[in-house]
């Protein structure tokens, strides 16, 4: 019992691992797509469409095609994670920079921010809605996703490593195993995320948050 | 009063052609005038007239296709645009505050752009909002979609100020609020400057906005052209052309009572009288005058109510509770298009004169307002 625990800590740390190491990738990668998209409209179609076509690929044939390539390693793994999380991520933050009222950029605009400060100071924080409900969305994702690399031997696969492993045995128990944690782990990981986003948006929360109630115009 | 702490802003035949497929804003045709520093200059005109797109080459969010504008005598096509705009303020009609920012941050943007301290920022924001009538105790740690249209708009105008620019740009800023709300922002406007008297270029399309804010007045046709540049009373009195005559609209005679203001016509003496004081004098001096009603004040002068001379008793001190309900009140800084349309409003003849302690001065009728548009008599601004 005591070697199952320890088991499944260093699972629940590869599981974890795994995740972040494609949520920070794809993140950045999905990023600096989003910001050419926005800036330079005719590559919008192109960089959504193409990060969309990414993610048909079922994931086995996708870690299949890229053994040939890169072995059985841990780029096999994250390569397919970080391309499937730019789906959700790049329209995602598309859209959250998009959602910046025009007026907020002219007013921008007009006092005087160049380019930089006004992506820095204003664009990208009021595009963190958008990007952490991508983030979240990605993040449930590839926790699930996570358990398929499991196929590729068991250096990897985090908890799947369980579920594949019950599954060759006919032991449903073992599959278990390996999905409860699974499916808890994404939704912590979603709970904190949630937290994350509150603290940073705080402007968000329409609940009056100080003074007596004003008489509403608009 | 401070001395005149704007800057002059030339327009040297200055037009902005747009490709005739693209759908933008208003074009403009060699437009060229000249707005001394310190005045309040309002661009008028229909949609499309160019005004915004004028206002808007000023601050260099457009360019011009050809022509010059001097601020200050200098060219601003040699100047960088980003510095430019820092030197000058902006509002727009939509606001555009910063929603993640808190009040007090969004009215520090410029200052922190300059690269102010941070105390300075803080002890600048505090200083505006409390001049834009916002208490900074309740509104500094805000953030603007806790607040109304009129307070958001507020906070523009303080934003626009915080580095204290000489020249303001204002493209229709109090479009989006209730009437009501408007003509409070307007009259504060107006008392704003009185003490900062920047240099304001002020687009609007409502043309009584324009006469009641503007030391000048350009009239804007559609097509970019400049109809009309004068004070608001020329333009009233003398359109140039038709589509000024029709623009300012066929109540131009009205118009022109927003130009006069209370205080520019003396009250019409009354007899007044203290609660507490001896009715039977009051009776005496209310019956040898011509208005048959005697005007009942309180201690320190202010208006209580009126009361008509066949009921003021015949002895006694005289006591609140006869007085009838009292007329409108009028300040000297009201137009007299306000104050007509408050008499109206409350059914009156005439309404009570007040100084700016709610003093009673006397009155004014309808009769002293019909006479003023008869003869033609043309106010101070």
């Amino acid at each position: 019992m005591l070697s199952h625990l320890d088991d499944l800590a260093s699972r629940a740390l590869q599981h974890v691992g795994l995740t972040l190491v494609a949520l920070l990738f794809g993140f950045a990668i999905s990023f600096g797509l989003a910001v050419v998209a926005v800036r330079h409209r005719t590559t919008y179609g192109p960089i959504i469409g193409i990060s969309d076509l990414l993610y048909v690929i079922p994931s086995l044939a996708f870690f299949a095609a890229l053994i040939p390539i890169t072995g059985i390693s841990f780029l096999t793994v994250e390569i397919p994670l970080v391309l499937y999380t730019l789906l959700i991520l790049v329209r995602n933050l598309a859209d959250g920079f998009d959602a910046v009222p025009s007026e907020v950029l002219e007013a921008a605009d007009g006092m005087g921010y160049s380019r930089r400060e006004r992506l820095r100071r204003i664009e990208i924080p009021l595009a963190v809605p958008f990007a952490m409900a991508g983030l979240r969305l990605a993040c449930i994702s590839t926790i699930g996703l996570v358990t398929v690399s499991a196929v590729l031997g068991d250096r990897f696969g985090g908890f799947g490593f369980f579920i594949l492993e019950g599954y060759s045995r006919s032991f449903p128990t073992e599959i278990y195993f390996g999905a409860l944690p699974s499916i808890l782990l994404a939704l912590a990981a979603d709970t904190l995320l949630i937290r994350i986003q509150r603290r940073l948006t705080p402007w968000s929360r329409r609940a009056s948050a100080g003074g007596p109630e004003e008489p509403r115009w608009t | 009063m401070s001395p005149a702490s704007g800057v002059t802003v030339e327009f040297d035949h200055v037009s902005k052609h747009y490709d005739p497929r693209e759908k933008g804003p208003g074009a403009v045709n060699d437009l060229s005038l000249f707005v001394p520093a310190g005045k309040i200059c309002i661009l008028v005109g229909p949609s499309g007239c160019g005004k915004t797109t004028s206002l808007k080459m000023v601050n260099r969010l457009i360019e011009p296709s050809s022509g010059r504008i001097l601020i200050d005598g200098k060219d601003i096509a040699r100047e960088d645009p980003i510095e430019l705009r820092r030197r000058i303020g902006y509002v727009i009609q939509q606001v555009g505050l910063f929603p993640h920012l808190t009040i007090a941050d969004n009215v520090a943007v410029v200052p922190r752009l300059l690269g102010w301290d941070r105390q300075r920022q803080v002890a600048r924001a505090n200083e505006l909002l409390e001049l834009v009538g916002l208490p900074p105790d309740r509104y500094s740690r805000r953030y603007p979609s806790q607040l109304s249209g009129g307070e958001r708009q507020r906070v523009g105008v303080a934003r626009a100020l915080a580095a204290d620019p000489p020249l303001m740009l204002m493209d229709e800023p109090f479009g989006a609020v209730d009437p009501i709300v408007r003509e409070r922002l307007q009259n504060e406007f107006l008392r704003l400057q009185r003490d900062l008297a920047k240099t304001i270029l002020f687009v609007t399309h409502d043309i009584d906005e324009a006469i009641k804010l503007g030391d000048l007045v350009a009239v804007m046709q559609i097509g970019g052209k400049l109809a009309q540049f004068g004070p608001p009373e020329e333009i009233l009195a003398n359109p140039a052309s038709d589509f000024v005559a029709r623009f300012v609209g066929a109540d131009r005679g009205l118009k022109r009572l927003s130009l006069v203001r209370v205080r520019d016509l003396a009250p019409r003496p009354v007899v007044m009288a203290r609660a507490g004081e001896d009715a039977a004098d009051a009776r005496r001096r209310t019956l040898a005058d011509d208005y048959p009603y005697l005007l009942l004040v309180d201690a320190e002068s202010r208006p209580i109510g009126w009361i008509h001379q066949r009921h003021i008793p015949e002895s006694g001190p005289l006591t609140a509770d006869v007085a009838e309900p009292m007329s409108p009140l009028l300040e000297p800084s009201d137009t007299l298009k306000d104050a007509l349309g408050r008499l109206l409003a409350a059914g009156v003849e005439a309404g009570i004169v007040v100084d700016e302690r709610g003093r009673a001065l006397g009155i004014l009728t309808f009769a002293d307002i019909g006479e003023l548009l008869r003869s033609g008599a043309q106010g101070s601004t």
